[in-house]
């Protein structure tokens, strides 16, 4: 079908594993290889899809007039497998198990190309997981592999693999304790310009399961707002009929973690069954009402004059009850910017010591600190946990060689908040029917942002 | 590596271990192999010591073993032969696993020797109780097809793939559809004219497309693209049939995986060519929009992708996305190559109602970093004003404030998009006339130059100190670039046939100057044609240099229409994604196979295939000779060319002339005609004596006689016969030449 292969590189460009290449030439991946490492004198008659992961970067040539996207997608779900099995991708975890990653490569891809066996619950019947113990034999005890083979599944009466009825899921599991979790994972991705309006704003959501349950149980997810789900994509397992008919999932989960369900949370759609069929007004914002609202505001002053530039740039939590975390702002200050000088401070709503260090970027009444990546010119601040309704600034100045100095006039904002959705997907219920015990349930929001603001 | 190696080294203590009596050294030694040969190590002396260890109760010390086998057969084919008997009888294991593996590593081994040991336990797998080994099996006939496919036919291995489409596992009917398809390619590839085809090809029947349509919901995400594949290969029989394929289809828009929401979208789009109920169509349209979205909130290699995708979807279905063009918003950090798709989309995408918002967003592009990105955001503003008729004004007041920003780039992009806005819209904007020829001394690039000055030569009555303006250029002539040259040229005689009396002696100075010192032949001649004109027939120069030009738009495909149409039934391909039918970045033996592929499709049946080549025969035609038609250009309908391409046209359509004259029939005119020109012209301060044929056959008014302009240049003898009045007057002219011979 087309996927010539797999292959991954370390960090350095050198091979280090690779699928069997069994119907392409042997200098076939060397060419692909090399292409990617010199994208200028490619000349091979193929694509190469390839992305990085961790400190190897994923090599999947494909051939023929194929969908680049399926290179992608196998990649993609290629590495889910192998942080399934390994915990991480990493060089250390390839070289410690070369004879289990090249196991996976035989059972995941086909030597003519097409994907085979890719479900996690397939696998682990097939190619074994590195158990413990056999790492204890081998006495190559790293930390980053663990967390698989300990708490696994017990198995019951054995069952030949493939046996089970239901594709994504294998028969026979057993566990001490049942319990299924899902959690509400919700990505805000807007567009702010200068006033503080938002040009685009887009919710994507995921309903990301892990599911330990014994025997072939029957799941009923029902929510009290299921209308805020738009454009939803679904696991195969959830009965799509079921769905369009009374808006509730119905599955039967596969074993482990998996992704239930993906939706975008449009306001716009929701209010307006009718999409833009309302001409919106004529200035270039959205109306209020199709607004995801942005859970923080910044406010930016650059001063720019003909070899430096001064900038206060400021940052207010607008939420009232719970703190956003992780937030880091970056932005670029352009070509040539050096001798940047910075203090991250908290303004107001705490006890605004302003004890800060220029050397170190380091504020210690706040935690929060700024850093600069001199390759990349980009500055970034970060606030670990910003509370509700507090104030923080980073004043700063820097000396750029090109005249003007050009910032960036737009800053990437990224925050996490626990515990809470932009779109107040409300889980009614979840049922689980068709085995005798009685599950433990559990379901969380929880947000993250990508937001672009301009000034 | 017959000769065993020295007694020491690394090689030499796997060999030991590998014969060790105990369990764990033989599994563990084994493993070191394989990890030599990871790293690239030759390991193929120790081929005899590993093979002892394949007969195993181990099933993971068996893998790794087949692992050595499959890397090394190549080889050490003869010693693969020993192995062939573990494998036959590990086909018979009592464990699935066992036996689907032997399956599996025997196709894999591509070693003759075993292939004939292949068939009969892959007889038996095919029939196999176990889903996991039948799926093997399956795939295992494609591989062997591809090395014997008379083996193949002979054990009636199709005839049982056929008969696999029916059961019960969908994955197994996944697998045989992909292996199916493998044999039906590689059959029309290898032997295209035999008539065996009916045979190995894979003719999807109405009762194997409602099989696959059921095992379509319930297999995994790569046997669903294994059967969506297939499904766009079929021929639905009725608009009945393709609405309910269609139907059944949709569902998958809604599946995680990215490739199999593409292959769905590719299926529909092709059997949405027969659907006739409107409201069916546009439903599906809309459902096709959400997934499509969905694809944007991944990584930017994906986005890129689905990008390239949705600018060919936009291409023959503009409605698909109309009020989603936020979503294409571009964000500072994006890569450049999703920055650009982003903005193509959203020019698309760009309508009366979302037009502010687009315009807003374009101006904050172009205050941005990046050069190449914010050249093409002024050329989006150009293309949104050529495109909306109602938000011209807006976008020419946006360009206004980018001008006035004075960064160089931006001022020059500006420029040269704003000669498009007055090539759609003439005489509506001559009131920024003056700002931009404000910014004359700042511009360098030849593109901006040229630009400006077409739209002085354009307006030469309005602008009072034209002439000034133009002077510079005159005096710099020689030093600029050939585009330059050119619209100076043509902007004086502009001048000259608009105010006559007051540019006599510029049109004098730049038509000798181009004749005598200028070494592009394209000016040279231009200059030419001008003089003549102008001396001769000054009504008839008029008519030519001051003709109506047609309105440019914006065109609506990037590519062929039937192009476009055999691109869109191969949708999320690397086709779609380029841009560009398969055959023209895939080998020389991949158009061949298309090209029989496509031929016995015809004679199976007569399908719409054959007028869509012809269609497409005939597109191509018609592209080639774009170049030629370079005559007959203000006749054409404006939408063939983009605004920027009109123009660009114009500047080329000499060089195409010259290069017809080059291949002319006739060299020897050519040459007589060029040293005529050069020793005669400056003699005569009246350009009374003949000019090249090459050069009167392009001076023709274009108007006349669309095509037959460069009839005279091709057959002079014809030439005669043609009935406009230039082309008569080319007799004497031909004879001038003759008597100065």
């Amino acid at each position: 079908m087309g996927i010539d292969g797999l292959i991954i590189l370390d960090n350095s460009g050198r091979s280090v594993i690779q699928s069997g290449f069994r119907s392409t030439t042997p200098a076939y991946p060397i060419l692909q290889i090399d292409a990617v490492q010199h994208p200028s004198n490619a000349d091979i008659p193929s694509a190469c899809c390839h992305i990085a992961c961790g400190d190897l970067r994923i090599l999947c040539p494909i051939s023929g007039n194929v969908d680049p996207l399926l290179g992608f997608a196998f990649i993609r779900t290629f590495v889910d497998v192998f942080e399934e099995y390994f915990g991480g991708v990493s060089l250390a975890a390839v070289k410690e198990n070369f004879d289990v990653v090249y196991q996976l490569l035989e059972e995941t891809l086909d030597s003519v190309g097409h994907p085979l066996t890719t479900s996690h619950n397939a696998l682990r019947d097939i190619v074994l997981p590195p158990s413990l113990f056999s790492k204890l034999v081998n006495a190559a005890l790293t930390s980053n592999l663990a967390g698989i083979g300990g708490s696994g599944p017990m198995h019951g009466p054995p069952v030949g693999p493939f046996s089970s009825p239901i594709p994504w899921r294998k028969a026979g599991l057993k566990y001490a304790s049942n319990e299924l979790y899902i959690d509400i994972a919700e990505e805000l991705r807007a567009i702010v310009n200068k006033q503080g309006v938002p040009l685009s704003s887009n919710v994507f959501g995921k309903l990301e399961a892990n599911c330990r349950l014994s025997g072939t149980p029957d799941c009923v997810l029902t929510f009290t707002n299921p209308q805020v789900m738009q454009d939803t994509s679904f696991h195969p397992c959830v009965r799509l009929q079921r769905w369009t008919r009374e808006k509730s999932m119905s599955f039967v989960p596969p074993d482990g973690h998996f992704v239930l369900s993906e939706y975008r949370y449009a306001p716009s759609s929701t209010l307006a069954k009718f999409r833009g069929a309302n001409p919106s007004s004529s200035v270039g914002v959205l109306p209020s009402k199709e607004v995801v609202p942005v859970p923080f505001a910044i406010k930016a002053k650059f001063e720019i004059e003909d070899t430096a530039a001064s900038f206060n740039v400021t940052f207010s939590s607008r939420l009232t009850t719970r703190p956003i975390e992780n937030v880091v702002v970056e932005f670029s200050l352009g070509e040539g910017a050096h001798a940047i000088k910075c203090v991250a401070s908290r303004e107001s709503g705490g006890l605004g010591r302003g004890l800060s260090s220029l050397e170190t970027g380091m504020s210690a009444s706040s935690m929060a600190s700024w850093a600069f990546d001199s390759r990349k010119k980009v500055l970034r601040w970060e606030i670990p946990n910003v509370p509700p309704s507090t104030h923080w600034s980073l004043q700063g100045s820097f000396a750029a060689s090109t005249t003007p100095p050009r910032p960036s006039h737009a800053l990437q904002v990224r925050f996490d908040i626990q515990s809470h959705t932009f779109s107040a997907l409300k889980v009614d219920q979840l049922k689980i029917t068709g085995e005798g015990y009685k599950p433990y349930k559990g379901v969380r929001g929880r947000s993250s942002g990508n937001v672009e603001w301009r000034w | 590596m017959s000769i065993r190696g020295p007694r020491k080294g690394e090689n030499y203590e796997l060999s030991v271990d590998l014969n060790s009596e105990y369990r764990e050294k033989r599994k563990d030694a084994i493993k070191r192999v394989i990890a030599s040969m990871t790293v690239g190590k030759d390991v193929s002396g120790l081929f005899p010591d590993v093979l002892k260890n394949m007969q195993t109760d181990d099933l993971e010390q068996k893998k790794l073993v087949y692992l050595y086998l499959i890397n090394y057969a190549k080889t050490q084919p003869e010693l693969v032969i020993l192995a062939v008997n573990t494998f036959v009888k590990d086909s018979d294991d009592p464990n699935p696993l066992v036996r689907a593996l032997a399956i599996r590593t025997m196709g894999c081994l591509r070693a003759e020797k075993i292939i004939d040991y292949l068939c009969d336990p892959l007889q038996k797998a095919l029939r196999d109780e176990n889903p996991y080994v039948r799926k093997t099996a399956a795939l295992c006939v494609a591989k062997l097809y591809d090395l014997k496919p008379e083996l193949v036919i002979e054990n009636g291995f199709l005839e049982q793939l056929h008969e696999m489409i029916s059961d019960s596992n969908p994955m197994v009917v996944a697998n045989t559809v992909a292996a199916l398809t493998d044999i039906h390619s590689a059959s029309t590839a290898n032997q295209p004219s035999t008539s065996s085809d009916s045979s190995t090809a894979f003719h999807i029947t109405t009762p194997i497309l409602n099989k696959l349509l059921v095992a379509l919901n319930e297999c995994s995400e790569w046997g669903r693209v294994a059967i969506l594949n297939a499904l766009g290969r079929y021929q639905a029989q009725d608009d009945k049939e393709s609405e309910h394929i269609c139907e059944r289809v949709v569902p998958q828009f809604q599946h995680i995986n990215g490739s199999v929401v593409l292959a769905a979208v590719k299926v529909v789009m092709i059997h949405l060519r027969k659907v006739r109920r409107e409201e069916l169509e546009k439903q599906l349209i809309r459902k096709m929009a959400p997934p499509l979205v969905t694809l944007l909130s991944s990584p930017p290699e994906v986005q890129w992708v689905a990008l390239r995708n949705i600018n060919l979807l936009l291409q023959k279905r503009p409605e698909i996305l109309s009020n989603e063009m936020r979503v294409f918003f571009c964000k500072y950090n994006d890569p450049l190559y999703v920055k650009v798709e982003k903005l193509d989309i959203m020019v698309r995408l760009a309508h009366e109602r979302n037009v502010d918002a687009l315009l807003s967003e374009l101006k904050e592009y172009a205050s941005e970093v990046d050069v190449d990105f914010v050249r093409k955001s002024v050329k989006a503003i150009g293309q949104t004003a050529v495109k909306i008729e109602e938000a011209a004004e807006k976008c020419v007041n946006v360009l206004l404030d980018l001008i006035a920003t004075r960064v160089s780039y931006v001022v020059q992009e500006a420029i040269v998009v704003m000669k498009d806005i007055f090539r759609k819209y003439p005489s509506t904007y001559e009131g920024v006339i003056p700002t931009l020829c404000a910014n004359l001394d700042e511009l360098d690039e030849p593109e901006a130059k040229a630009s400006l000055i077409w739209i002085i030569g354009e307006y030469a009555n309005k602008i009072e100190n034209a002439d000034d303006l133009l002077t510079l250029f005159v005096d710099s002539f020689t030093e600029e670039a050939y585009p330059v040259q050119l619209q100076t040229l043509t902007a004086v005689v502009k001048l000259f046939l608009k105010k006559p009396d007051s540019s006599q002696g510029i049109v004098q100075r730049v038509l000798n100057t181009a004749t005598k010192d200028c070494d592009s032949p394209d000016v040279r001649d231009r200059a030419y044609i001008y003089w003549r004109l102008l001396s001769m027939d000054p009504a008839a120069a008029k008519s030519v240099v001051l003709s109506h030009r047609p309105p440019i738009s914006i065109p609506r495909t990037t590519v062929a229409p039937a192009v476009l149409e055999e691109l869109i039934g191969e949708i999320g391909s690397l086709a779609s994604v380029y841009h560009k039918p398969a055959e023209t970045f895939i080998g020389k033996g991949r158009l061949g196979a298309d090209a029989m592929q496509k031929r016995a499709v015809e004679e199976a049946d007569e399908s719409q295939l054959s007028t869509q080549k012809a269609l497409q025969t005939v597109v191509a035609g018609q592209q080639s000779e774009n170049l030629l038609d370079f005559g007959d250009e203000p006749s054409t309908d404006g939408g063939g060319l983009s605004g920027l391409a009109a123009t660009q046209t114009m500047l080329s359509q000499p060089a195409a002339a010259n290069l017809i004259a080059g291949t002319s029939s006739n060299p020897l005119d050519d040459l007589v005609s060029i040293f005529g020109n050069v020793s005669m012209q400056p003699m005569s301060a009246t350009p009374t004596p003949a000019p090249s044929q090459a050069a009167f056959g392009f001076g023709q008014p274009p108007s006349a006689a669309p095509g037959g302009a460069f009839g005279g240049l091709m057959t002079p003898t014809v030439s005669g016969s043609s009935t406009s009045p230039p082309t008569q007057q080319q007799q004497k002219p031909e004879e001038d030449l003759l008597g100065l011979f």
